[in-house]
């Protein structure tokens, strides 16, 4: 480019800072997408520590469980999800249902590092608690399912679950004149489909809410429910430990997604948004709710106590682009992590019964 | 000179029209949005500041405005200015239930 006679150099400089800025942005503009512009720090007000009292109020537990317009409960729907839960010819070999991984006496998980499926294949993931799944906002260790209909038929399906193609299931399903008679009668109009067998599983599912925990009896304002160091636990669980950053609410999960620094090639949802550093290696934050019964811990089973995962957070984990900006080493004292034990040992509640439904022939 | 004056008025001037249209400022405090839709002028600067007390991942991936914030810790703030009209839909990649739609009007 000509630019003609040059009175000095600052000029050229500008000349040549602006045209870049120009052309930057137009070239931006042409291939389509938003302009990034400037970040800047601002002066945010700071919320100041809570007192106890406020802390405790963000723990309150819903009064009614939340189904979607969608899928309305019915009762229909809600006892014929239920035998579909247990019924174990919704596996190929009908020798899994939904239950043998998710078992009502193991907090609605099975117990170990990585799940059994379909000839003793093991899924790279262990399977998870249901437990107040109808709160959830994504489903999956990894969120790739938007809602629990769309989650309940992928186990079904998946060849190291159940290995049971749909199609095949309605098939199997259609030749037991009871559930032929349960579907029609929960879905009029409908009867047996692939859309009804989602909807009565989801319906059957939000309605496996985690019980009254002495927790909630501390919370509803029964002091003597827990014990002075799970008192001082949910404290340091609230403070100094972080805890609460992920884990809040009283079902403690924001449904968010981190990269805790775990070791291990399982990028997790980072297969699902590459284009996001953070989701590398990052998986959903699970609720707390019964936690005694829920290990071993974490998306791979890799920790077999509590005590193991505080360590583990205490130290912080694998140092990477994509670990969370909230994992950095705690600092907590044997004292800390004694009281974070006992504070999480106060969400599990009493073992209770669970109905087991009679099966359709 | 005549080249200097273009360039030079492009720069003062593309700033100044941006500037006529006001700032829009969307908060992200309590892991949401402080609103689920908003309508903006194409052009028009939209700040995202994270007044919240943990960091997000705010993006996009809608045909013509995508963008990815990258992880924006708390008491940033970041301009963003969309350039094709249309809907874009925007969510934190950390917090699944944080989502925004901002029509982006010619």
């Amino acid at each position: 480019m000509h630019l003609g006679p040059c009175p000095n150099g600052t000029k050229i400089r500008y000349i040549v800072i602006l045209t870049t800025l120009l052309l930057v942005g137009f070239v931006r503009i042409s291939l389509g997408a938003a302009i990034v512009g400037d970040t800047r720090s601002v002066e945010i007000v700071q919320v100041a520590p809570q007192p106890l009292d406020a802390m405790k109020a963000e723990y309150q537990r819903p009064a009614e469980i939340p189904f979607p317009k969608s899928n309305p409960y019915t009762l229909g729907k809600f006892l014929l999800g239920q035998k579909l839960f247990f019924d174990r010819r919704l596996s190929s070999r009908s020798v899994q249902s939904c239950a043998s991984c998710h078992d009502p006496g193991l907090a609605w998980g099975d117990g170990l590092p990585v799940s059994v499926g379909n000839g003793i294949a093991k899924p790279s993931r262990r399977s998870p608690s249901i437990l107040n799944a109808a709160w959830g906002a994504a489903y999956m260790w990894d969120g790739r399912a938007a809602s629990l209909e769309q989650q309940t038929l992928e186990p079904i399906e998946s060849f190291s679950e159940m290995n049971m193609p749909i199609d095949r299931l309605l098939e199997r399903l259609n030749s037991v004149p009871e559930y032929v008679l349960f579907f029609n009668a929960a879905f009029p109009g409908e009867g047996l489909s692939r859309n009804s067998l989602a909807e009565a599983l989801a319906t059957y599912e939000r309605t496996i809410v985690s019980g009254w925990a002495p927790f909630d009896a501390w919370i509803a304002g029964n002091e003597r429910a827990i014990t002075e160091a799970a008192k001082r636990g949910f404290v340091v669980f609230n403070t100094k430990g972080g805890c609460a950053s992920c884990h809040e609410g009283w079902n403690f999960t924001n449904d968010g997604f981190q990269d805790i620094g775990l070791p291990g090639s399982d990028t997790g949802r980072g297969l699902l948004i590459p284009q996001v550093q953070k989701m590398d290696h990052a998986f959903k934050t699970p609720g707390l709710r019964e936690i005694s019964s829920r290990g071993p811990f974490m998306h791979d089973g890799s920790m077999r106590t509590l005590e193991d995962v505080i360590e583990h957070y205490n130290v912080g984990g694998v140092d990477r682009p994509s670990r969370s900006d909230l994992i950095v080493p705690l600092g907590l004292t044997e004292q800390d992590k004694l009281d974070l034990v006992a504070f999480l040992k106060c969400l599990s509640t009493e073992p209770t019964p669970t109905t087991i439904p009679a099966f359709p022939y | 000179m005549r080249i200097i004056v273009a360039v030079v008025a492009l720069g003062v001037c593309g700033p100044t029209a941006l500037a006529l249209t006001a700032d829009y400022t969307v908060h992200q405090k309590g892991r949401t949005f402080s609103s689920d839709i908003t309508t903006v002028r194409k052009g028009q600067i939209i700040v995202f500041l994270n007044d919240d007390t943990v960091p997000h991942n705010i993006f996009s991936t809608s045909t013509g405005n995508e963008f990815n914030l990258g992880s924006q810790r708390p008491g940033l703030s970041t301009d963003v200015t969309f350039s094709t009209a249309g809907e874009v839909e925007i969510v934190c990649a950390i917090h699944p239930r944080m989502r925004i739609t901002i029509v982006v009007r010619e």
